[in-house]
């Protein structure tokens, strides 16, 4: 199919050298000669040597880990890059009210910081927890300065907006920079902002993430070497408002008795790696197929005349037919049949045999969606209605209102620590793991985070044993 | 009113541990679990891989030059950034119509991968200068794709918008991808894109230009790993927004494939080049303040202040350039006001005109305090269309007025080679020697014949 994008790759591609006319060849050798003197010459400003000190800092010498390796480290700017496109790569992360993915845009960017300070300088677990926070809480509190955050987004992805201005917050609390250099870091950060939400549900989103995480870290150490930025930054439409049509932003609360965002509203964990709206889906699907399974615990397939899903209308969750992956992870209709199919989802569901098997198939061509008109795309209040149309003219439907994980009906302390188990378990040696669970329940007696970032690059807890104290 | 973002910075600097309440801390914890798992098992992904082997290019490959650093080298999209951000740290780059800054998004991306390449695929001269031209095109055709894009920006500041693209688009050509990582170069460019206007006349925006260039490139690096993003990036999507999230009116325009004829846009409409290190709508009043500066000097024999009641400005609207009395250098350059009392001031502005000791000069805030501006209707905030107009009042009753509607260096009256040659000359001489100041002039005027030309990059 013919396409904008697919005609400017094409000529990106296309043109060649006997293309270019002698007024364009010597145009651009003007401004080329221009652009050199112009950047010589700027070499001398202040600003120019701030970015060249930190852009040295990109040594070998200095680097962190790599969540899951043991055998080599990057330079913290890439570590939190890599491993934030790692929390986000399956579409497996938390998700908050309003809708951003809070924590891969922060944890990934303090813990590879936590690694990057001169050695006698022990950030404890406490300060990380500290921090961390701080991350969450700003991304939550821009959050709720438009009326748009509240659905489900359509234009910018919201990790893109207010992730990266978390990840500096945080970032900027673990450098423990003063005032001024806080409101630089956002203001810096507020240029690094903003991923359009056309590559969701494609290989790219999860760098939404890892960049998210990346660009925060970097703008904190910008405004840690002195660069300024705007400092209404927050305040102005031209600035953060930029990227919301409406925007009424507020002051935060005073520092007595904070009253953090999320003490009031918790987050969504994922039970299996897609797109949270999925997971209502996923819910009502599995009860319709118990009551459907005959005594084989077969889906009787080819008794099924109609799938259809009542679902909040989500364009970039629609997708009757999706081919990777990426797509399947956003698409109501494919965790509905892979449910049907299969009684429960899980990370096996997403691989390309299951994606391809012709049940599933078959059973995508029968599947319809409705737009109820009170099925509001917000994941506060969003429902889904899964019927099933059998032949003989019977329906069987079941409504999910609120998954498990979902915030209203969160997942037990077991369930969450079986979760990480499976995941962690498929990297990291049973001492690593039970270490890093250990430390995240005890994070605000750790003395020294390290301990974390060992045991996440694989180390065993034998080897660590010196470095553990608690309390 | 200003108050937000302090109430912010007060925030993450304020707060303390003591402040976590038990469900937080819990809360949060469980969070932290939960993403850590979630990274472990996504380090298993293909995605993480491609950006894995991407980042392991950066443990110790320092071979891109740094502008006027010789025996400095850094990783490329570093040095990408670094140069990037030195071409628009005064805000003396050239400047397109419609508005942006295209060169500054696209160079330094080149030279930077230019010396990443190996000895055996090094680029020509001509190809580098193809390499070029292909980030402009594609920098002037995004922008025609929306009539926002026309007048001078308010929301999102162009060259992080479209520089991105361009980047993504020549360092894409330079590096020789196939039309499918073309159009991925670009998917991945678009999530890179965007940065909001409130950082211009700050110490921020040069980075504008350095992240436009060392992104875009990043994109093109990604895409030549397989990355994969959205096909359909540039097309109006509804209810899914791609490219267009960047604008509130978008109607993408296909371009020509490149049969025999493509026209490129640079042949129709050329570049302006700044005179002087501030944001090109100065550039208007400054030769309007000359000019009515010469007819007070025939007028009164001397430039006398005293004898002027008040300075008006007749400029367009445009808020980040409007500013009575810019306290940084970056202020300055961003300043109708500032620019119009230092050409009657001086006779003339350069770069000295913004270092601090002449940002606070006493004589031009007292000019600066009898300056006041209109703004006439048919005054649009374009480009293409805008004037600027001086009028001094004076305590006599009389009046004189300068005004100008194309200065020199505008496209419509372009620098000559002598000009762009000085200009070259005195900003180069800050941190080179003559031969090599006189080497790169040379490289360039006979960039189609180099054969190699990362010695571009090299001769910096």
């Amino acid at each position: 199919a013919w396409t904008i994008t697919g005609n400017f790759a094409n000529v990106i591609h296309g043109l060649n050298a006997n293309h270019l006319t002698d007024q364009v060849i010597q145009r651009s050798k003007r401004m080329i000669l221009d652009t050199l003197g112009v950047g010589l010459l700027g070499t001398n400003t202040e600003v120019c040597h701030k970015v060249t000190q930190y852009s040295k800092i990109y040594r070998s010498d200095i680097s962190s880990t790599i969540w899951g390796h043991l055998d080599f480290r990057l330079p913290p700017l890439y570590a939190a890059f890599v491993n934030g496109v790692a929390v986000h790569s399956m579409d497996f992360d938390d998700t908050w009210h309003p809708a951003t993915h809070p924590s891969g845009a922060v944890l990934p960017a303090v813990i590879a910081l936590s690694e990057a300070f001169p050695q006698k300088k022990k950030i404890s677990g406490l300060d990380l927890l500290l921090a961390f926070n701080v991350g969450i809480e700003v991304q939550g509190r821009l959050l709720r300065f438009s009326s748009e955050a509240r659905n489900i987004p359509k234009r910018f992805h919201p990790p893109t907006v207010v992730g990266t201005m978390g990840s500096a917050a945080a970032c900027a609390k673990l450098l423990a920079l003063d005032q001024l250099q806080c409101k630089n870091a956002l203001a810096i950060a507020a240029s690094y902002a903003g991923a359009p939400l056309a590559n969701a549900a494609t290989q790219t989103k999860p760098l939404h993430v890892g960049n998210a995480a990346k660009h925060g870290l970097e703008a904190a150490c910008l405004a840690s070497q002195g660069l300024q930025g705007n400092k209404q930054i927050l305040d102005m439409e031209s600035g953060i408002g930029a990227f919301y049509t409406d925007y009424n932003p507020q002051t935060l609360p005073t520092l007595q008795s904070y009253p953090w965002l999320l003490d009031q509203q918790d987050v969504a964990i994922k039970h299996f790696p897609a797109h949270l709206g999925t997971h209502w889906v996923a819910d009502a699907a599995s009860s319709v197929r118990r009551k459907l399974v005959e005594s084989n615990n077969l889906l009787p397939l080819d008794k099924i005349e109609k799938v259809i899903l009542r679902v909040p209308e989500v364009k970039y969750v629609n997708r009757p037919s999706p081919t990777s992956e990426h797509e399947a992870r956003h698409s109501f209709q494919f965790v509905a049949c892979s449910a049907l199919l299969d009684g429960s989802m899980s990370v096996q569901s997403f691989t390309t045999e299951n994606i391809h098997r012709p049940a599933l198939r078959e059973l995508l061509c029968k599947t319809q969606l409705e737009h109820p008109p009170d099925n509001t795309p917000s994941f506060e209040s969003l429902y889904c209605e899964v019927s099933v149309m059998l032949q003989d003219a019977n329906m069987i439907s079941d409504r999910c209102d609120t998954f498990y994980g979902h915030w209203r009906k969160p997942l037990k302390k077991e369930d969450l620590e079986k979760k990480f188990q499976s995941n962690a378990s498929s990297i990291l040696p049973a001492e690593a793991t039970e270490g890093i669970i250990e430390t995240v329940y005890n994070l605000e007696k750790v003395e020294d985070c390290s301990v974390l970032s060992t045991f996440l690059s694989g180390q065993s807890a034998r080897a660590l044993s010196e470095k553990l104290s608690f309390l | 009113m200003w108050i937000l973002t302090s109430s912010f910075a007060s925030f993450i600097h304020a707060v303390q541990p003591e402040h976590l309440s038990k469900t937080v801390r819990h809360r949060s914890k469980r969070m932290i679990l939960d993403s850590i798992g979630v990274g472990l098992v996504g380090s298993t992904t293909h995605v993480f891989d491609i950006a894995l082997q991407y980042c392991r290019l950066y443990s110790s490959v320092a071979v891109s030059s740094v502008y006027g650093k010789a025996g400095v080298k850094l990783s490329p999209t570093l040095a990408a950034f670094t140069n990037g951000v030195a071409t628009h740290s005064m805000d003396f780059d050239d400047t397109w119509h419609p508005a942006t800054h295209p060169s500054g998004a696209v160079l330094p991306a080149l030279l930077a991968a230019s010396q990443m390449l190996p000895p055996s695929t090094k680029p020509n001269g001509m190809d580098f200068l193809l390499a070029f031209n292909v980030g402009l095109e594609v920098q002037g055709r995004l922008m025609h794709f929306s009539t926002e894009a026309h007048n001078i920006p308010k929301r999102f500041h162009p060259p992080s918008v479209v520089g991105t693209m361009g980047s993504a688009a020549a360092t894409a050509k330079l590096l020789s991808l196939s039309t499918a990582q073309c159009a991925h170069a670009l998917g991945i460019a678009a999530s890179l894109a965007g940065a909001p206007m409130a950082n211009a006349a700050t110490q921020a925006k040069p980075l504008h230009i350095g992240n436009a260039t060392r992104l875009g490139f990043e994109a093109a690096l990604l895409a030549a790993r397989g990355m994969e993003a959205n096909p359909l990036i540039l097309d109006d999507i509804p209810g899914c927004s791609g490219f267009s999230a960047f604008y509130r009116v978008y109607q993408p325009k296909p371009l020509s494939t490149p049969s025999d004829h493509h026209e490129f846009l640079l042949e129709k409409q050329d570049i302006a080049f700044k005179r002087f290190p501030a944001h090109l709508g100065m550039h208007w009043v400054v030769d309007a303040a000359l000019s009515v500066r010469n007819l007070f000097i025939n007028y009164a024999g001397s430039f006398s202040p005293s004898l002027i009641r008040t300075i008006v400005l007749k400029i367009p609207v445009s808020k980040y350039i409007n500013r009575p009395f810019p306290s940084s250098e970056h202020q300055a350059r961003h300043s109708f006001q500032f620019n119009a009392c230092t050409a009657l001031l001086d006779g003339e502005v350069g770069l000295s005109s913004f270092t601090e000791s002449s940002i606070q000069r006493q004589e031009l805030r007292e000019l600066l305090d009898k300056v006041v501006v209109e703004h006439p209707e048919d005054n649009v905030a374009n480009f293409d269309k805008m004037y600027g107009e001086v009028a001094l009042l004076l305590h006599s009753g009389d009046f004189l007025t300068g005004k100008c509607d194309t200065f020199y260096g505008h496209w419509r009256k372009p620098l000559s080679k002598e000009s762009l040659l000085k200009k070259f000359r005195s900003n180069a001489s800050h941190v080179l020697p003559e031969d090599k100041i006189d080497t790169i002039i040379t490289m360039v005027d006979n960039l189609e014949n180099l054969s190699d030309s990362s010695q571009l990059a090299c001769s910096l």
